[in-house]
């Protein structure tokens, strides 16, 4: 099962996708893609309600946030009542080991995400700062990573033993599905979506040549 | 500087008003510029002549920012806009366009830290229907 772990959609500030035309982007190209996740800046959207589309197009929409730390951005995964007052997501510089424990605390799960990305990823932070305890899996491919950003991340992720996920952080249609993560079993619930990622059986794959790509 | 602050200070209320009279040349002027082809925003004489729906971006008030607003302006730069259509703009309509600012966060990017300073404008015709909202998007590097 492919999953692209890391999207936006207009409930984003910069997001400029509708999720109905995310699906019919997938449907249209044929793309490899059993669902994705809204990974939307610093809030969680517990409004929108996306059943209908998963009914439509045979999708799987989960819901989840990107949040800002210290450390750089992170994703979060099992977002629910008591993380949402645990923690202010509007803020930029949440201590990462804060949305480590919290979201540990409350069921959710915590990934940094583009760790390699220059000057603000966590491994430019883990240069002045050292590492943080707590973390277990880095996104280690994202689809808007430049150079060599994704390969400084996958790096992270061999040398601390991490496992690894990948994901679009598409902000337009046309660029979901370049990067997911594909899992050995089927997923259909956040609650599955974690205990598959946090048992790390799932693996960081990027859409290149009309085939699924694994750079492990 | 502490954006909470500066959000609640300075978000919600009306900052500036300003009226436009709308013409059907300048309307299909606009059209053509953005390349549209279809002759109910392009041609004056259709019976459903109208604004492209992106019209309201060309406008400015009288003032991006209130006065006194804590914020170097020189030091901005622009974000874009982005229009939300809600009614026709048709010639001969007067246009009321009151500005306030709308939203005030911040974020990190790939250069760090940066404020947005979002300014709303919203226009109303003669007969006070919201005929479209426009947000503008100011952006400072903290």
């Amino acid at each position: 099962m492919i999953l692209d772990l890391h999207s936006h959609s207009i409930v984003s500030d910069d997001g400029r996708a509708k999720v109905e035309n995310y699906c019919q982007w997938i449907r249209r190209k044929a793309l490899s893609l059993d669902g994705f996740v809204l990974t939307e800046h610093r809030l969680y959207d517990d409004e929108s309600d996306y059943r209908s589309l998963e009914d439509e197009f045979g999708l799987l929409i989960l819901k989840a946030s990107e949040v800002e730390t210290d450390y750089g951005h992170v994703l979060v995964f099992g977002v629910n009542e008591d993380l949402c007052a645990a923690l202010d997501f509007s803020r930029v510089d949440l201590p990462l080991e804060e949305v480590l424990a919290q979201a540990q605390r409350c069921g959710a799960l915590a990934i940094p995400c583009h760790p390699g990305r220059t000057r603000v990823g966590m491994c430019a932070h883990i240069e002045t700062r050292g590492l943080v305890e707590g973390v277990r899996i880095v996104e280690t491919l994202n689809g808007g990573s430049r150079g060599e950003e994704n390969a400084t991340a996958l790096a992270l992720a061999r040398e601390n033993n991490y496992h690894s996920t990948g994901g679009s952080d598409s902000h337009i249609v046309s660029h979901i599905g370049r990067c997911a993560t594909r899992f050995a079993t089927a997923v259909s619930t956040m609650g599955d979506l974690i205990t598959e990622l946090e048992a790390g059986r799932c693996e960081a794959v990027a859409w290149e040549s009309e085939e699924w790509i694994s750079p492990n | 500087m502490d954006i909470a602050e500066l959000k609640k200070k300075w978000t919600g209320w009306t900052f500036d008003e300003v009226r436009f009279e709308i013409e059907a040349e300048p309307l299909a002027e606009f059209s053509l510029a953005c390349g549209e082809t279809l002759p109910r925003y392009t041609d004056p004489q259709h019976p459903d002549f109208q604004a492209a729906p992106s019209f309201a971006a060309r406008f400015h008030g009288d003032r991006a920012l209130p006065e006194g607003f804590p914020s170097d302006r020189e030091a901005s730069f622009d974000g874009g806009k982005a229009v939300e259509w809600k009614a026709p703009i048709r010639p001969g309509d007067t246009l009321t366009a009151r500005s306030h600012i709308h939203d005030i966060f911040e974020k990190t990017g790939r250069s760090g830290g940066m404020m947005f300073i979002v300014h709303r404008m919203e226009f109303f015709n003669q007969n006070d229907e919201r005929v479209s909202i426009v947000d503008w998007k100011m952006i400072r590097k903290l």
